[in-house]
């Protein structure tokens, strides 16, 4: 813990990041349970730690508001389907519906499609950018301890033994776009109320666009 | 199958002798047979090719569908498919003729032979082919009754809107797929009546019912219109069948095949991953179905009249079918429309397109 602590400060003190995110943070980061060792906790996403978002922003309007649609599924109620070239994640309602939340997907990586479960749910999770994330953008922290500054927002739903997640943001701005570098993300608020409705053990569907 | 066997039964009361013969002596099979017997290519789409323009009558001004804009330009999802008619045809999205018509107008116009093709939001029913002599070239949009319910109600079904007050126009099919729905479902609701769309709505809006049922298309529209459109929401449900789609006259089936075939192409072109930004890449690729899409195998640009890259051409308009749809209606419009029945038959949908093959 002490060890992980002073490499998120070091991090984050290289980084230039203000003590107004830091102060947070041991706490936020104590109240955790570590994740088993086998879930890396490297990811890449995106880019802006530090900056604040609050754990009630939900996207109310638009087309990416969560909202009842008509979806034609045999799958079990409670089983959720990404399509990431849609930006859409659904759970399944049975009876023709699904409750769809707008997210946000990676530019390029997860390209894996098929079915996996949700292994592991964490609250406010920590962020350890990868080593490819930190060559690319080395002003990053090494390890940020969970919190409303951290990029990885909210919740996060690990799926199956992949390094991957449906997760938060602190950029909700995001939804509908594809900047994160490889994994799902929604507004704090929709994480928050997918996180209530799906326990370990779902099953999740990921679909993406046919390749040529 | 023999060659002779097949032009005597085709000969009957059509082909003069010489050509038989001709044919005969040239050794043709029955694809170069049929098509040299029967006019395949005499009707509208010589004609379309011969003016250089494609005519196409669409509504006069019906929301995210068909409508100008303030330069005067044609707008919507309707308008994109004539788009992709046109340039499938003449290798041009820009080559339409868009021909305003009213509901009253639009089947005689096309009969009469002023428009190619009607895209025009209308309905696909028995009456309007067998009655009227036209056929529906496929369905571009589902459309069908739903209902805007307010927020408070909390409900996302419409299955939970028993004993709640409904706002309905008078004397439509809509009334009674109202009733139908109700009964159906051993619901009982509280029906108030008006004679017109509009005063329905105003009734809704001033909290008269607790939901407005229409046609759902129409009613993603009337809930912008609400002075907090927050304050409602369009149920998921669909309870009644309004397939919207391209009309052509019945007497020229090539023409109607070709309609047919763009639509699908669009559909298909997204189902395989083709769109307007990846044609460059699409065009190099070694699958097989998008090297049929493209025109590299298949030969089956030449069988509809037209150049093997009719379907690229087509997606290169205005886009796939997804692309059409989302910025029309979809995620890219005010409208925010989810695809619903409208999404492809593998993601939730009712999107169903023959293979391209």
């Amino acid at each position: 813990m002490n060890q992980l602590l002073r490499t998120a400060l070091s991090g984050l003190a290289m980084s230039g990041f203000g003590l107004g995110s830091l102060v947070a943070l041991p706490g936020a980061a104590s109240a955790q349970p570590r994740p088993p060792a086998a879930i890396q906790e490297t990811m890449e996403i995106g880019d802006e730690p530090g900056r604040v978002s609050t754990e009630e922003v939900s996207i109310t309007e638009g087309p990416y508001a969560r909202q009842m649609v008509l979806f034609r599924s045999n799958e079990a109620p409670g089983t959720v389907v990404i399509h990431s070239a849609e930006r859409f994640l659904y759970v399944v309602q049975g009876n023709g519906r699904a409750l769809r939340y707008g997210i946000g997907v990676g530019r390029e990586g997860f390209t894996w499609s098929g079915q996996v479960q949700v292994s592991r749910k964490a609250e406010w999770p920590d962020w350890r950018p990868p080593p490819e994330m930190l060559q690319r953008q080395p002003y990053l922290p090494r390890f940020m301890a969970g919190g409303p500054g951290n990029p990885m927002g909210a919740r996060a739903l690990y799926l199956g033994s992949t390094v991957f997640r449906i997760h938060g943001t602190n950029q909700p701005e995001t939804i509908g776009q594809a900047i994160s570098s490889g994994c799902f993300r929604l507004a704090n608020g929709d994480i928050s109320d997918l996180y209530d409705r799906v326990p370990v053990g779902t099953k999740v569907i990921i679909r993406h666009k046919a390749t040529l | 199958m023999t060659g002779p066997a097949i032009s005597v039964n085709l000969n009957k009361g059509q082909a003069d002798m010489s050509k038989t013969s001709w044919i005969r002596r040239s050794g043709l099979g029955l694809a170069a047979l049929a098509g040299f017997i029967l006019p395949a290519a005499a009707g509208t789409l010589d004609t379309v090719k011969q003016r250089g323009t494609l005519q196409c009558g669409v509504s006069e001004g019906v929301a995210s569908f068909s409508e100008q804009d303030a330069q005067g330009n044609w707008r919507g999802f309707d308008v994109d498919f004539c788009r992709a008619v046109a340039a499938a045809v003449l290798g041009d999205a820009g080559k339409v003729a868009f021909t305003p018509l009213s509901a009253s107008q639009r089947f005689d116009a096309l009969k009469g032979g002023k428009v190619d093709l009607l895209a025009r939001n209308s309905t696909w029913t028995l009456g309007r082919e067998a009655e009227l002599g036209l056929a529906f070239a496929g369905i571009t949009y589902h459309d069908g009754q739903g209902f805007l319910a307010k927020r408070s109600l909390k409900v996302d079904t419409a299955l939970s809107l028993d004993k709640a007050k409904i706002c309905v126009e008078a004397g439509t099919t809509t009334q009674l797929n109202l009733a139908d729905f109700f009964k159906a479902n051993s619901m009982t609701y509280e029906e108030k009546v008006y004679p017109s769309a509009a005063e329905a709505f105003a009734a809704f809006e001033s909290g008269q019912c607790d939901a407005l049922t229409r046609d759902q298309s129409a009613l993603h529209g009337d809930r912008l219109r609400l002075a907090k459109p927050a304050e409602a929401i369009v149920l998921p449900d669909v309870i009644s069948k309004e397939p919207l789609g391209p009309v052509v006259r019945s007497d020229d089936f090539p023409w109607f095949t070709l309609v047919k075939w763009v639509n699908f192409a669009l559909v298909n072109a997204e189902e395989i991953g083709v769109s307007s930004t990846n044609l460059d890449e699409a065009l190099k690729s070694t699958k097989p179905d998008v090297r049929r899409f493209v025109g590299a195998e298949g030969g089956f640009g030449k069988a509809l009249g037209l150049d093997a890259d009719w379907a690229v051409r087509a997606v290169k308009a205005g886009g796939n079918y997804a692309e059409i749809y989302e910025r029309n209606l979809g995620t890219g419009s005010k409208l925010g429309i989810p695809r619903g029945l409208n999404q492809l038959w593998s993601m939730g949908g009712v999107l169903y397109a023959p293979p391209l093959r």
